[in-house]
């Protein structure tokens, strides 16, 4: 085996040209070598130490562009992301434990590709778009485009994520990411919602999209949603999200359950988004302080 | 019978165990972090089917593969079945295998990946047996037999078995079937509860290295004589040649007792005429050992008094034995007793058995088999208390034992405090406050025996007054055998500090039945205490004769000896102990003689394995708070308060460690523990992602009060046992919180967010 640390970009992507497989924070890749899903690629680019990979900058329309190598606990701690696009900040702030959120990139969630990662439905309901670069040159692709299967991504070989470009998020607007957990720690979403709503100068929704995590072979929106005052919208996201399901039984759950679950996912998620546009304060990861959430500590 | 006054007026010390700052700081060495010259990488071939034939087993290319140096089946060791209270296990599956874990080969090789590759290249092949995977079908008549050969296996003289029914017991008292005829109410349950693990954070780890005919085994053990009884047994070796070592054991919750891989290795190291080594992936901590927490059908029906006196119990429970009966052979009586419960029952007829299947063989888990029949049983005891329209607590202080109460198997009690424990837990709960919606406190009591067995020690005082405690006992993360500096200083009038541990060492130290049973205090700590004893009186001969005074007169205390009521005649014990060592040395042995069996009266027990008479019982009450997410089914545990009477509490900073421990553990069986089978038998998630622990960030404020009372037959200054009682009780009181918010019971364990949905639902369409 071979392992290249690199520090340029133009260093890794040589290297990804030359056949090798790149490293960030090495959750998803190690933690599947020692389960036995796949081995350890024989040749691999370690690309944690690209400083062009781990910057947050405001882009000029007023987005967002997220290195692929910025770890999930700076994301869930960067006061912009936090007030702006809060859905995101909700989805790393659940990812596995402080030490996979230190290590764990936003890039390696995005390209791992896992129906159940948390990022992935925040980014669907941003409009967000990936950077990927090869030696070749570099483009951007939708989400949607991005992924096309369970742990498949569109990118080629020789491509490497760089960057997630967020647009401007439009005023009057909010969003949350909420996921269905059986403990509070180390755990993987058994299904997950995301919403981005923007509401008008009556406080009726104007437009809303929910994204659904771990109901697919891949993250998927859901269709069909229009305007309409926040409990008709959330009622709405609930009956969708459910119709539009098409889970699988697996040990976390039934496909029953899980339908039941994502309905109930999306309308919190709605909620949730809806009192962010309106402009209050709901502490990162909602989850905590939703449903079940609410009762985090309390004894009276 | 003896009675020991708690020493109520001096609180409890707290002192940090000695093992922690290793432990904490990662300096600590673990089986795994041994090293030997020249050592070998073991690797087992695993049957990874549930039920089959071997019709063909070829080692030979792995034999033949560069880098291998040992490769062993069961043609290559005695041919011994074993098994301490059914002898139907090998160490290598000869013609059978009955579950995916059993062993069929082993290989020591130079790398662990050689040995890896030279494992998948040994060649089995099978002929399918069905495959036993329910309980009740297992016991029906005709089914296919696990064992064949069950008929000519050797067992305990008192094991009742047949066919599937690896062990029978029942407890009768009274007339069970005609009081129930009479009672004015009558309530009937079922409950079911899958198996779940011990799941210890440091998967087992063995390293054996021979000298000529003597063998050393480094082991993550928590029995190391068990342990060592199993080599000598199975590769027919006296006791003297085989020395067991524990380095630190990173916990084993019940999982590590037992004999396990010991004397495979051995017997490769034996082959290969170099140390092999052993260290576990997580996964097969999780599938091949016999031991895991059985899984059980429970129905049990009461009958009552309209005013709520229970008159009569009767029971049927089947347990899940696994392909092997390993230690299980008690289960069935003990899960008798925790279905009759801490209850006055004038008429009891419970019946249990321990049913075969090919599962992973079950063995003792925590307090086995308590937290599913106490579960199933406080799940139930709620159900009564609404038919006859009392509040669950009112019932259980009318129903529940007391000191000088019968209980269902015909004890008596002497001094008991359970019914202190249920006032104490109750009150500290707040249980009957008004709750927000979708929150209810939910209380259960429980029971568990201390086990009263033979142990020895040593204590010995070095010429410059440091001290050694040679101990058998084995330390798993309890901090019992931390407290036993605490016994011994006690008795010399020195301080812990002054004493190291030597410990986990069989060649070294006297028996001990190891971290077993919760009983390493309270036999361990009566050993220590007598050699402690003889070493004090041989310190206040040498202080008598220095100090011109009666042997009778000298008082330790404090590094000295002094003559009582002349505080100015004294002398350092450290000087004293230089005194000794140009003359008598300083050394005491001690072991003590167990406490026997309480008495029972009027009742009879059919497979009696002695688990009807409680020695020195245990009790408990534990009341959770629990919300409720209607939604979805999750449910959160808010706050636990539990009381516990365990006797004397000689180190509360660890007794309160047990018990936040156990009802962590107790939350996760609730929850969202259980394994989940194929339909083959194979375990569908044996790994940390798909078995839910808990964790730190799950964990609720634990509050806990020890009833501390005078205690017969009790163990040193009147301790019982702590280690398993705290695991008995609380998924109980989850599911009773559950059952009052919901309005029924959820009756599967554990009751994970979807099964609570389901009960929801149910509930909704009545």
């Amino acid at each position: 085996m071979s392992l290249l640390i690199a520090t340029t970009l133009d260093d890794a992507l040589a290297a990804l040209a030359a056949g090798a497989r790149p490293i960030a924070g090495g959750t998803d890749l190690v933690v599947g070598a020692r389960h036995g899903k796949a081995p350890l690629p024989a040749s691999l680019v370690a690309i944690d130490r690209i400083e062009s990979l781990r910057t947050i900058d405001r882009s000029a329309d007023g987005g967002l562009v997220i290195g692929a190598g910025v770890s999930h606990h700076t994301i869930e701690t960067d006061a912009t992301i936090g007030a702006e696009w809060s859905a995101l900040a909700d989805a790393s702030a659940l990812v596995g434990s402080p030490a996979t959120r230190h290590v764990g990139t936003l890039g390696g969630n995005v390209m791992n590709g896992s129906p159940a990662m948390d990022t992935g439905a925040p980014l669907v309901v941003f409009g967000a778009e990936a950077e990927l670069a090869s030696a070749a040159g570099s483009r951007r692709v939708d989400m949607a485009t991005l992924w096309v299967g369970p742990g498949r991504t569109s990118a080629a070989a020789d491509e490497l994520c760089v960057a997630i470009h967020l647009p401007a998020r439009a005023l009057r607007s909010g969003s949350a990411y909420l996921r269905l957990e059986y403990r509070r720690a180390m755990e993987i979403a058994v299904v997950g919602a995301a919403a981005a709503v923007t509401l008008t100068a009556d406080g009726a929704v104007g437009s809303v999209r929910v994204a659904l995590t771990a109901i697919a072979a891949t993250i998927v929106e859901v269709t069909g949603l229009t305007g309409g005052s926040v409990a008709d919208v959330a009622a709405a996201a609930q009956a969708a999200a459910a119709d539009q399901a098409t889970p699988i039984s697996d040990l976390r759950a039934s496909d029953r359950y899980r339908r039941h679950c994502i309905g109930v996912m999306a309308r919190r998620a709605v909620e949730a988004a809806a009192r962010r546009a309106a402009g209050e304060t709901i502490a990162i990861p909602v989850n905590r302080a939703v449903g079940i959430g609410m009762a985090a500590g309390a004894t009276s | 019978m003896t009675v020991t006054e708690p020493h109520t007026a001096r609180p409890a010390p707290r002192f940090v165990r000695a093992d922690g700052p290793d432990k904490v700081t990662g300096s600590g060495r673990y089986t795994a972090d041994l090293s030997l010259t020249g050592v070998l990488a073991a690797k087992f071939r695993y049957a990874d089917v549930s039920h089959a034939r071997i019709t063909r087993l070829d080692v030979s290319a792995a034999l033949a593969m560069p880098g291998v140096m040992s490769v062993l089946t069961a043609a290559d060791v005695p041919d011994v079945r074993f098994g301490p209270f059914v002898q139907d296990r090998t160490l290598f599956a000869t013609d059978v295998v009955r579950y995916e874990g059993e062993i069929i080969a082993a290989v020591a090789a130079t790398t662990a990946e050689i040995a890896q590759r030279a494992v998948d290249a040994i060649v089995v092949e099978f002929e399918p047996l069905p495959v036993v995977t329910d309980l009740e079908a297992s016991l029906a008549p005709g089914a296919p037999l696990v064992h064949d050969g069950w008929a000519g296996y050797g067992a305990a003289e008192v094991v009742v078995r047949d066919r599937n029914d690896a062990s029978f017991s029942s407890i009768t008292k009274g007339d069970a079937a005609a009081a129930m005829a009479t009672a004015d109410v009558v309530v009937s349950s079922r409950y079911v509860a899958d198996g779940c693990h011990a799941a210890p954070i440091e998967p087992r780890a063995v390293l054996a290295q021979w000298e000529g005919d003597k063998v050393t085994i480094w082991t993550s053990t928590q029995v190391p004589f068990d342990a060592r009884a199993g080599v000598c047994e199975t590769l027919e070796l006296p006791a003297n040649r085989v020395r067991i070592i524990v380095p630190h054991l990173g916990g084993g919750f019940g999982g590590k007792c037992g004999f396990h891989y010991e004397a495979h290795i051995a017997a490769l190291a034996r082959a290969a005429k170099r140390p092999v080594r052993l260290v576990f992936s997580r996964r097969e901590e999780f599938l091949a050992p016999d031991r895991r927490r059985e899984g059980m059908i429970i129905d049990i029906t009461t009958g009552m008094r309209s005013d709520g006196t229970i008159v009569a119990r009767t029971g049927w429970i089947a347990i899940d034995n696994g392909a092997y009966t390993a230690d299980a052979g008690f289960f069935s009586q003990l899960a008798a007793m925790h279905l009759a419960g801490p209850y006055r029952v004038p008429n009891v007829s419970i019946e249990a058995h321990l049913v075969y299947t090919n599962h992973q063989p079950s063995g003792s888990v925590r307090a086995p088999t308590a937290p599913q029949a106490c579960w199933a049983l406080e799940s139930h005891t709620d159900e009564l208390a609404k038919a006859v329209g009392l509040d669950p607590v009112a019932f259980r202080k009318l129903n529940a034992v007391d000191t000088g109460a019968e209980g269902p198997s015909g004890q008596t009690y002497d001094e008991i405090g359970l019914q202190q424990c249920i006032d104490a837990a109750t009150a500290n709960a707040g249980y009957g406050q008004e709750l927000p919606d979708d929150e209810a406190i939910g209380v259960a009591i429980g029971w568990w025996p201390s086990f009263s067995v033979p142990s020895g020690a040593y204590v010995k005082i070095d010429g410059d007054g440091s001290g050694q405690i040679i101990t058998g006992a084995q330390e798993c993360g309890t901090g019992a055998v931390m407290t036993l500096r605490q016994l011994a200083a006690d008795e010399l009038g020195m301080a812990p500090e002054d004493f190291q541990l030597v410990y986990q060492d069989t060649s070294v130290a006297p028996y001990d039945m190891g971290a077993t049973g919760s009983q390493t205090l309270f036999n361990n700590g009566r050993a220590v205490v007598n050699a402690a004893g003889q070493v004090a009186e041989q310190l206040r001969k040498l202080a008598a004769d220095h100090l011109e005074a009666s042997p009778d007169d000298i008082v330790l205390a404090d590094g000295h000896a002094s003559v009582a009521g002349t505080p100015a005649a004294t002398v350092s014990i450290a000087e004293l102990a230089g005194i000794a060592a140009g003359g008598e040395l300083l050394i005491g042995h001690g072991s003590g003689q167990p406490p026997g069996p309480p008495p029972l009266v009027g009742s009879t027990c059919v497979g009696d394995l002695g688990m009807a008479a409680f020695v020195a019982p245990q009790f408990s009450c534990h009341a959770v708070r629990v919300k409720l997410d209607r939604d979805t089914g999750v449910a959160r545990v808010l706050a636990v308060s539990t009381a516990h009477d365990s006797g004397t509490i000689i180190n509360e900073l660890g007794a309160l460690g047990q018990v936040e421990g156990g009802v962590l553990m107790g939350i996760g069986q609730a929850l969202t523990e259980g394994t989940t089978y194929d339909d083959q038998g194979k375990q569908r998630n044996a790994a940390m992602l798909e078995y839910k622990l808990q964790t730190c960030a799950d964990a609720p404020p634990i509050n806990t009060h020890f009833v501390q009372i005078a205690t017969p037959d009790a163990g040193p200054r009147g301790a019982k046992g702590l280690a398993e009682a705290p695991n008995v009780a609380t998924a109980a009181a989850i599911s009773n919180a559950l059952a009052a918010i919901i309005g029924r019971p959820v009756r599967r364990l554990p009751m994970t967010a979807e099964r609570v949905w389901e009960t929801l639902n149910e509930e909704a369409a009545r």
